[in-house]
This record gives C-alpha cells, sequence and structure tokens, in this order.
C-alpha cells in the first residue's frame, strides 16, 4: 500500500517537472519535486521588526577534533578557546513572518570527534530574487585551539581568530578575514576582499577573490598562491619559497623576502605591480612587459643567460629596454618573473 | 511470529549463528512469506556476487594521458630554476616560438577534453570538435617569419576560442541558477577579462613577435577559462540544491604560477 | 616487473602509467561508479584517482602490491567524494521510496539481469549505498566497512540490509 502511495507521488512528480529536466534520473526527479512544492505563493512581509530564535551546542570533540560548518545566509565568527569542546551559538533572523524561522534547520553531526554543522533551508526553496526565505543565521563558534575547521558560506562574511588546526574558509560574497591562523589552506570568496594577518604555515597556501582585494600581513608559508581579477593583491612582511600571483586589472604590492633559490611569478594585465625587497637572496629577474614601463632601484646586473640563436625577434628589444629586463642580483639562485600588459613594474628595496 | 529482518539478512548470506538458525529453517517452513523474501535475498546475492566490473569509457584514457602531460609541463615550468635545461615548458625561456604554439595548442586540447567531460549534464556537453595539436608545429623554423608565427598563434588560439565557446554556452544557457548578485559579479569580471583580452589581441597583431604580447593573450585565456569553469561548476552545485557546496566552488584564479 | 613499472612511472614515463591503467582502470572505475551513484560520476572519479596516484606514485613504498595501494587510494578518493556530498536531501529520498515490508514482493521468473541490478544499485539512497557495494561487492566485512566508513559495526550491518531490502523493491516486478 505504502508502496502504491509512492508511485503517485513520483506519477505528481513527473507530471509537474519542467520540460527537460528528464534527464538526469533519479535525484532530478527529487530536486524538481521540491521546486514545485516550493512557496510561490506565500512571500510574506519583509520587513517587519526582526525577529529572532536562538540555538545552542557544545559538543566534545577532544583537543584534534573536526569542525565544519555549512552556512547559507549569515554571518560566521570562530574563535579558539581552551578546552577540548566545540561551542556553538546561532542567532535565526528574519524580519518576516516568525514562523519562517522553523523552516530553517540547523543539524548537528556529532561523529566521534568531530562535528558537522549544516544549516537547511528546507526544501532549498529559492525564489528568483536570490534570497529564499529570507531568514539569515549567524554563527558564533568556539573551537579547542587545535581543531581542524572547514567553513562554507554562500552569503555572509567569515571571521576566524587563533585557530591553530589546518583552516579552509571559502564564501560566495562576503569577506573572509583570518587572523594567526598558522595551518590556513585556503581563504576564498568571489565578491568580498579576504584578509590574513599572522599566518606563520610550513605549507602552501590559497587566498583568492574575484572582484574584491586580497591583503596578507605578517606572512609565513611555503608556497603561496593568490588572486583577483579586479581587485588588488598586497602582501607584506611576507617570508616564502614560491609565490603566484595573478590579478587582470587590480594592482599588486609585494613587500617581502626573496628565499634562496625560490620562485615568485607576478602577473598582472593593467595594474601595476611594485616589489618591495626585504634583504633579498640573489635573484635572476626576468621582468616584462607589452606597454608599461619597468623601473628598478635595485642595484642590478643587466643580462640573464646567454642569448639562444634564433632570439633575434625577441632581443629586439635587447636585454633592457624600458619594457623588458633581464637582470641578475646577487648571485641569482631565485627565479623572480614579472609580467603586465600595461601596467608599470617597480622593484625596489625595503 | 516472524524473525526480523536482521535476522532473516543472516540467515540468507549465512552469517547467522548455528543456534539460531534451526529455529529460523522451523519458521521458513511454515512461511510463505519469509520464504519468499529469503529466495529474493539470495537471488540479490547471487546476482550482485555475479556483478563483473565495468569497462571504463574509451574516452577516459585520452583525458587522462593530457591531464598527465599537462601536469608534467607545468611541474617543470614551476621547478625549473634560471638554469633549467628544460627549453619546451617556459616560453618565455625557450628561443622558439613553434614550442610555444604547441603549448598553447596542448593547453587548449586539455581545456577542451575538459568540456566534453563536464560532469553537468549529459545533454549539455558541448560537441568537440576533432582536435589536433597544432599541426602547424612542422611548418614555422625556430624563431621564425613574423607571418608563420601568426598563423599558429592564430591556430592555437581557436583551440582556446573553441573551448571557450563551450563552457560559455553552459554558463550562459543555465546561469539562472545563480543568484543575481553572484550572476553579476561573474560577469562584470568576465568582461574585465574581455577587455584584456581584446587589448592583448590588438597588441599581438600590431606586434606578433612580441612575446609579452602573446603571454598576455595567453594569461587572458586562460583567466577567461578559469572563471568559466568555476561558473559552470558553482551552477552545478547550485541545481544540485547543495549550496552549501556551492561555496567550496568559488571563482578565483588558478594559482600555481601557471 | 611492479619494481620497474614504478621506476619508469616515477622517472616520467607515461607509457608505463598507461600500462598500469591499463591494468586497473576497469575494477577502480566500477568501484567509482558504484560508490558514486552513476557512470559519469565514476568517470570523473576515475580521472582524479589516477591522477592522484601519478602525483602520488612517488610515495609508494613496495610495501603491499601496487594494485592494492592503487585500490586503497581509491577508495579513499571514493569515501571522501561520497562524504563530502552528503546532501540532507537523503531524508526526502528516504520517505520518498517505498518501505521495505512483509508483503511478498511480486513472482519473479526471470533471473536479475545485469543491468537491472547495477540501475538499482545507482538508485540506492546515499548512506546504504556505501555499505552495500563495499560489503557486498567488494567483499569487506562489517568491521572494515565500519573502519572504512566511520560507523558503528551494527550500523554497517543495519544499512547494507536496508540496501538489499530496497533492491528487492526497485527489482520486483509488478
Amino acid at each position: 500500500m505504502r508502496r502504491t502511495a509512492s508511485f503517485v507521488m513520483a506519477g505528481l512528480v513527473l507530471a509537474a517537472m519542467p520540460a527537460g529536466a528528464q534527464e538526469g534520473g533519479h535525484r532530478i526527479v527529487l530536486r524538481d519535486l521540491v521546486r514545485t512544492f516550493g512557496p510561490g505563493a506565500y512571500q510574506g512581509r519583509n520587513n517587519g521588526p526582526e525577529q529572532t530564535e536562538r540555538f545552542s551546542r557544545k559538543v566534545k570533540i577532544g583537543r584534534d577534533g573536526r569542525f565544519s560548518l555549512s552556512n547559507i545566509a549569515g554571518d560566521i565568527v570562530v574563535t579558539a578557546g581552551s578546552g577540548d569542546e566545540v561551542s556553538i551559538e546561532a542567532v535565526k533572523r528574519t524580519r518576516g513572518d516568525r514562523s519562517e524561522l522553523a523552516r530553517v534547520q540547523i543539524t548537528v553531526d556529532e561523529r566521534g570527534g568531530r562535528v558537522d554543522v549544516q544549516t537547511d533551508h528546507e526544501q532549498n526553496r529559492r525564489d528568483r530574487n536570490g534570497r529564499s526565505d529570507h531568514v539569515s543565521v549567524d554563527y558564533t563558534v568556539s573551537v579547542p585551539v587545535s581543531a581542524s575547521v572547514d567553513l562554507h558560506s554562500v552569503s555572509g562574511t567569515i571571521k576566524v581568530t587563533g585557530v591553530h588546526g589546518s583552516l579552509r574558509s571559502e564564501t560566495i560574497s562576503g569577506d573572509v578575514t583570518i587572523t594567526d591562523a598558522p595551518k590556513l589552506e585556503s581563504a576564498k570568496t568571489v565578491s568580498g576582499d579576504v584578509t590574513l594577518s599572522g599566518i606563520t604555515t610550513d605549507g602552501d597556501l590559497t587566498a583568492s577573490s574575484l572582484s574584491g582585494n586580497v591583503r596578507a600581513k605578517g606572512l609565513k608559508a611555503r608556497g603561496v598562491d593568490v588572486g583577483s581579477v579586479s581587485g588588488d593583491i598586497a602582501v607584506s612582511d611576507a617570508t616564502c619559497e614560491r609565490l603566484g600571483v595573478k590579478t587582470v586589472s587590480g594592482a599588486v604590492e609585494y613587500a617581502g623576502g626573496i628565499a634562496k633559490g625560490g620562485r615568485y611569478e607576478i602577473n598582472a594585465h593593467s595594474g601595476t605591480i611594485r616589489l618591495l625587497l626585504t634583504n633579498p637572496a640573489g635573484f635572476e629577474l626576468n621582468a616584462n612587459s607589452f606597454s608599461g614601463s619597468i623601473r628598478s632601484e635595485l642595484p642590478l646586473t643587466i643580462g640573464g643567460p646567454a642569448a639562444q640563436p634564433g632570439d633575434s625577434p625577441r632581443n629586439r628589444r635587447g636585454p633592457l629596454s624600458n619594457h623588458s629586463m633581464r637582470a641578475t642580483y646577487g648571485d641569482g639562485s631565485a627565479t623572480v618573473v614579472v609580467r603586465t600588459f600595461s601596467g608599470d613594474i617597480i622593484i625596489s628595496k625595503r | 511470529m516472524h524473525p526480523n529482518e536482521t535476522t532473516l539478512n543472516e540467515y540468507a548470506d549465512g552469517s547467522l549463528g548455528a543456534a539460531e538458525r534451526a529455529g529460523v529453517e522451523q519458521h521458513l517452513a511454515a512461511c510463505a512469506s519469509c520464504r519468499q523474501l529469503v529466495d529474493d535475498l539470495r537471488d540479490i546475492l547471487r546476482a550482485t556476487g555475479e556483478l563483473e566490473p565495468l569497462d571504463a569509457p574509451v574516452r577516459a584514457w585520452p583525458r587522462l594521458e593530457r591531464a598527465i602531460r599537462m601536469e608534467r609541463e607545468h611541474a617543470t615550468r614551476v621547478t625549473a630554476g634560471p638554469h633549467s635545461g628544460d627549453a619546451v615548458s617556459d616560453p618565455a625561456d625557450a628561443g622558439s616560438y613553434r614550442t610555444y604554439a604547441t603549448w598553447l595548442a596542448a593547453a587548449a586540447a586539455l581545456v577542451l577534453a575538459a568540456v566534453v567531460g563536464m560532469r553537468y549534464t549529459p545533454v549539455r556537453r558541448a560537441e568537440a570538435p576533432a582536435v589536433a595539436p597544432a599541426g602547424a608545429t612542422a611548418s614555422a623554423t625556430a624563431g621564425g617569419a613574423a607571418e608563420s608565427i601568426e598563423t599558429e598563434l592564430r591556430q592555437a588560439e581557436a583551440h582556446y576560442e573553441n573551448a571557450i565557446k563551450g563552457l560559455e554556452a553552459i554558463a550562459t544557457t543555465e546561469r539562472s541558477e545563480l543568484d543575481p548578485r553572484t550572476a553579476a559579479t561573474l560577469q562584470k569580471n568576465l568582461a574585465v577579462i574581455d577587455q584584456a583580452i581584446s587589448e592583448s589581441r590588438a597588441a599581438v597583431r600590431s606586434e606578433p613577435a612580441s612575446e609579452p604580447a602573446q603571454q598576455s593573450l595567453i594569461e587572458g585565456f586562460k583567466a577567461k577559462i578559469g572563471l568559466l569553469q568555476d561558473t559552470v561548476a558553482l551552477i552545478n552545485e547550485m541545481r544540485k540544491g547543495n549550496e552549501a557546496g556551492a561555496a567550496r566552488i568559488v571563482s578565483g584564479l588558478k594559482q600555481k604560477g601557471n | 616487473m611492479t619494481v620497474d613499472l614504478v621506476a619508469s612511472i616515477q622517472a616520467g614515463d607515461v607509457d608505463a602509467f598507461e600500462a598500469l591503467y591499463r591494468q586497473h582502470s576497469a575494477k577502480i572505475y566500477t568501484l567509482a561508479s558504484r560508490m558514486a551513484g552513476s557512470p559519469e560520476d565514476g568517470e570523473d572519479l576515475l580521472q582524479e584517482i589516477f591522477l592522484q596516484a601519478y602525483r602520488k606514485i612517488g610515495s609508494f613504498k613496495g610495501d603491499s602490491a601496487l594494485g592494492t595501494w592503487l585500490y586503497r587510494l581509491a577508495l579513499n578518493h571514493c569515501l571522501d567524494y561520497v562524504r563530502s556530498r552528503r546532501a540532507k536531501m537523503n531524508k526526502l529520498t528516504d520517505t520518498l521510496d517505498a518501505e521495505t515490508s512483509f508483503e511478498p514482493a511480486a513472482r519473479r521468473d526471470t533471473p536479475i539481469a545485469r543491468m537491472d541490478l547495477e540501475r538499482a544499485v545507482e538508485r540506492l539512497p546515499e548512506g546504504c549505498r556505501e555499505a552495500f557495494v563495499l560489503h557486498d561487492v567488494e567483499g569487506f566485512d562489517h568491521k572494515e566497512v565500519a573502519d572504512l566508513l566511520g560507523i558503528a559495526e551494527g550500523t554497517s550491518k543495519s544499512q547494507v540490509f536496508k540496501a538489499r531490502l530496497k533492491l528487492r523493491g526497485f527489482l520486483g516486478k509488478r
């Protein structure tokens, strides 16, 4: 009997599915079920007084436990505390009807040494104005200092301080601010700024924003990859062995050291690239721009490795022209490659 | 009273203790529905045991091979110091445009392969035109004349354009899956990249031999493809109804110095 | 000779890597497709797994067979994939699917066709699918499955049994 009922339900779903949604099989059927039974009608008032509902949970995960949080709308603040438990405080907010709050579910999945928190907006209703049910959830979490943390949000800021376990923080529209996180692995956003400070790690880290700025201050890592399309990139007080920086229309400033034998590659299209080097180890410089100018205040020996036969079209500009510079500083052990299309390149000593 | 499902399952797969087995067998002798259940379970277990490995699709190896070759070239570039002997991988160090164009075509072919293999929806996969890595490699001599360089570059560009078109098709038709603000940000940044690409292209036309011009054009294509790939991946996640997953697929330029 | 193969691959010999691929791709693809629930996802996972194997071949110590090392890598990758994809949609899936019961399934006179079984396995909801694939298909015992999936041994049993009963429902003819 139940089986028949579910068959009928499936029939309803099939009838309700928009054309073209049939491919993909079983899973798509369910998603579209969710959409057809979505709100459509009741939008609710959206500008009433703010209604809130609190949520609170503490879970023991041990000092090296793992914590993950997945949110959709709302801010996330994570700090490190002493002890071995995770303390989660959440506030659901809406300016619509109070009943909307109950439709957002916070699920805490505890499993030996790890806690995974999911924020589910019931039936994942999505109206085309981008926000599903006008409810946001703000989280304030305290984790054991060595816990590893994984945070995801869609629209909301992320702020993390003092987490010493491995850390990943990603959001789509919102700023990401990370302080004192030695094992930061990645900090990303699409339209927000990424601000990192006090990061010391043995490993590699990635930070990117699409249209926002990326600022990293007080950074010590092995490999650093930083990128933006239209935002600026500023890396200061930095020590790393490998650096990859890319932006299209933003400007780049790198104020830090050059490690012996390291590789540093910076690319911008129209932005200015500024290198302010602190006690750099020797490096070989390969700086190129199509129409931007190149200027160095460091004492450089002009000329790189011997030119190859057949090089002539490329070396038409010579080893030093105002658009191209191949030079050596000190013992030339590290490699610094700086390229722009129209942005200027300025290299100086700090 | 019927044995519970756990017991019947254990009986069917032979993991039930001897002590309980007798009791179950006695019940089964008298109960048709439990007997049917056990028979069905055994059928399933038998069929499952006979399942044979599926063959990987034929296209899987070529995709993988391209990815590996790209990895190797990239790894050589990234770890190469100033005295690296591998002249092939970094166009800035190589004296040969021919090698440069080959690399470009190979990169485009890889991206195309990725487009074909997109997990999104089978129906929407971009038809991949037959991509042959630039046969033009044979024609130019090292540091050859400006015209042949431009031809090679144009051919390689065509490969990139195809890849971009495929991704664009997916991204534009399905962009309604994203919320308008995110879509607008992606669009705006795509415009920034397109602007950069058209400037670079103009520069390459006017000075075909200019390595910075070529390099910036390549970077522009890469940035565009990176953005489109991230957009499609974002749409994928949104469509699966898992908005939490979408935050993981955040757009950024692909890093690691490429 | 495995030792030569590994050494060749480590030295960058792509042909050697292809030999490895040809030898193991079917098994890995099968595992990935069944764990992930679709051949398309399985194909993507296959690509990722072998790329990872290529990158990590340097860490192969020779203390197990190369195939075993590769299989472990694949299994871990599939498990990571499945875990990270586990969505709350599962709840909805469970309520829609038929509850198991003691009603006799319609008589099935023909043997179970392989394609039908493959499709039925794909339809299993996540959770019980992984346990089923690992136990009934790949042959791990419940304790091993429990370790791999990070669940209790009792849970492994109940998930596997639940999967079998669901398959029975999917495969029963009306």
